[in-house]
């Protein structure tokens, strides 16, 4: 794990009160990667996410570093202002505010609207064409582009995004992933996805970590001999 | 009749000015601030303090404000922000501010029933009607106010970080807002609100230590009605206010001032979302 890393996990543990559920965990990853966390529900994908995130603290010892600053132990908001974009896997919009208003919040400067907008409808043309509308009556796949979209509002340099293809149909999908397989490459954008579409994140992915109970039990690169073999077996009911 | 109507939309006004802090705080920080009636009778003393001191009486509006919400500020930090995890016990704390901020004035200024100055008297005739012009200009501050607020929650990028925060701060944080430095900001705002409406209605009245009793309570049950919208809270203060002059007028002023807290309860009972759309 280099200094420059875009994200370097180390040794870390975390969890809800007396409940460990993320155990000695440590990965990196670099920037213009895009790395896809898989794993089963309640093995600790998302409370991984939201630990790097600040939401929850770090125990044992353990250290998290963005890009070679240490972050762990720093609240949420100073984690975001790390140029990372994250996007939850539950009640990650805004419902009750405009299109509009929900781009601007993922900015740092109000000032960078007009830039940022025309970055994100090159992406997503219909988030330029209905920014008055109400986030909450968009269809379930537009509210996913436009979490992808607020996300890529500010140009980030890391992206923890949780289980974003989950009830999307398969157009949807596709669309998401030549999205973000743009981000990496054009801009070189990290990526830590969480997902259990494993198709979908390992078409888009350069390479993958297992997590089983918390622990990381494998990681590799996509298209190694043997990678499709060990998760299908991890993931396997 | 156009006598009761100016009546009703004074009251609506006066009510709204006092309960839009207790609602922006309430909103943001999903407490009761039970220290509103005390900012509001800081707002009152501030007014006594502008007339002892010979000013110009308007000067009691800027000044109260300005008080409020250096207090505010200093509240906040000492006593509400160590209690942002523990909901309860800072409900609780604001009580006893409320208590204690009596008590400092009772120690400063006596606790004797005390008149300010009005910035203007007299009446005016208003659609046939003589009615007294300073109820008129609190209709006007009562408008700004709500107007101001708007503008801030809705044309301002701080007004729109805070309505993340009311609507879900979990999510504001993870998108790099401080949502303490907005908590910071609102309670303080809250109290500001709070001290200029007692300045605004002490020249109705007059000022003691516990003038802000009545005013928290109506305040607090339009809050619980009103959900954290300022347009229910609008037309809960028009309704319950016009309620609150018709029984006063008509029936009895003691009966008059229980009005707002029992129609507050019977919605409640029978609509539990109250004003609010949701």
């Amino acid at each position: 794990m280099s200094a420059a890393s875009a994200l370097s996990v180390s040794g870390v543990s975390s969890g809800y009160g007396e409940a460990v559920i993320v155990r000695d965990v440590s990965l990196a990853m670099e920037s213009g990667e895009i790395l896809a966390l898989l794993g089963k529900n309640g093995m600790g994908k998302s409370t991984l996410l939201k630990t790097i995130m600040g939401f929850l603290p770090v125990r044992s010892g353990g250290s998290i570093r963005v890009f070679g600053d240490t972050v762990s132990g720093l609240p949420p908001y100073r984690v975001a202002r790390r140029a990372i974009a994250y996007t939850p896997q539950e009640q990650a919009l805004f419902q009750d505010l405009t299109v509009e208003e929900n781009l601007r919040l993922g900015l740092r400067d109000d000032r960078t609207f007009d830039a940022g907008l025309a970055r994100v409808t090159k992406a997503f043309a219909f988030v330029g064409e209905r920014l008055a509308q109400r986030a909450g009556t968009l269809s379930g796949g537009e509210q996913k582009m436009l979490l992808v979209a607020r996300a890529l509002m500010a140009a980030p340099k890391l992206m923890l995004i949780d289980e974003i293809t989950e009830g999307l149909q398969p157009s949807v999908i596709e669309r998401l992933a030549g999205v973000l397989r743009a981000q990496r490459d054009e801009f070189g954008t990290a990526i830590l996805l969480v997902e259990q579409n494993v198709r979908f994140a390992l078409s888009v992915a350069d390479s993958f970590a297992l997590i089983k109970s918390g622990e990381i039990v494998d990681r590799g690169r996509v298209g190694d001999a043997g990678a499709e073999a060990s998760i299908g077996t991890h993931l396997s009911v | 009749m156009i006598a009761t109507l100016l009546d009703i939309v004074t009251s609506a006004a006066i009510l709204y000015a006092v309960a839009a802090g207790l609602l922006i705080v309430f909103g943001v920080m999903k407490i009761i601030n039970f220290a509103h009636g005390g900012f509001l009778t800081i707002g009152g003393y501030s007014a006594l303090a502008v007339t002892k001191l010979g000013w110009n009486p308007w000067a009691s509006l800027v000044f109260a404000t300005g008080i409020g919400f250096v207090a505010g500020m200093i509240i906040e930090r000492l006593v509400v922000k160590p209690l942002y995890s523990r909901p309860l016990d800072a409900i609780l704390a604001t009580w006893g501010l409320g208590i204690i901020i009596g008590q400092l004035i009772t120690i400063a200024f006596g606790r004797e029933v005390q008149f300010v100055q009005s910035p203007m008297s007299g009446a005016i005739e208003f659609a046939g009607a003589s009615y007294s012009s300073y109820r008129l200009v609190l209709v006007l501050a009562a408008t700004v106010i709500g107007v101001g607020i708007a503008a801030l929650l809705q044309k301002t990028r701080l007004g729109l970080v805070t309505r993340a925060v009311i609507m879900n701060e979990d999510l504001a944080r993870g998108l790099g807002i401080n949502s303490g430095l907005v908590r910071f900001f609102t309670f303080s705002l809250g109290a500001a609100l709070a001290s200029l409406a007692g300045a605004l209605i002490t020249p109705l009245s007059s000022v003691d230590p516990n003038m802000g009793v009545p005013w928290l309570v109506n305040a607090f049950m339009l809050v619980l009605v009103s959900g954290v919208s300022f347009m229910s809270l609008l037309v809960a203060t028009v309704v319950f206010g016009g309620a609150q002059v018709l029984v006063s007028t008509y029936v009895s002023p003691v009966l008059g001032g229980l009005t707002i807290v029992v129609a507050a309860a019977v919605l409640m009972r029978v609509r539990p979302q109250g004003f609010s759309r949701e």
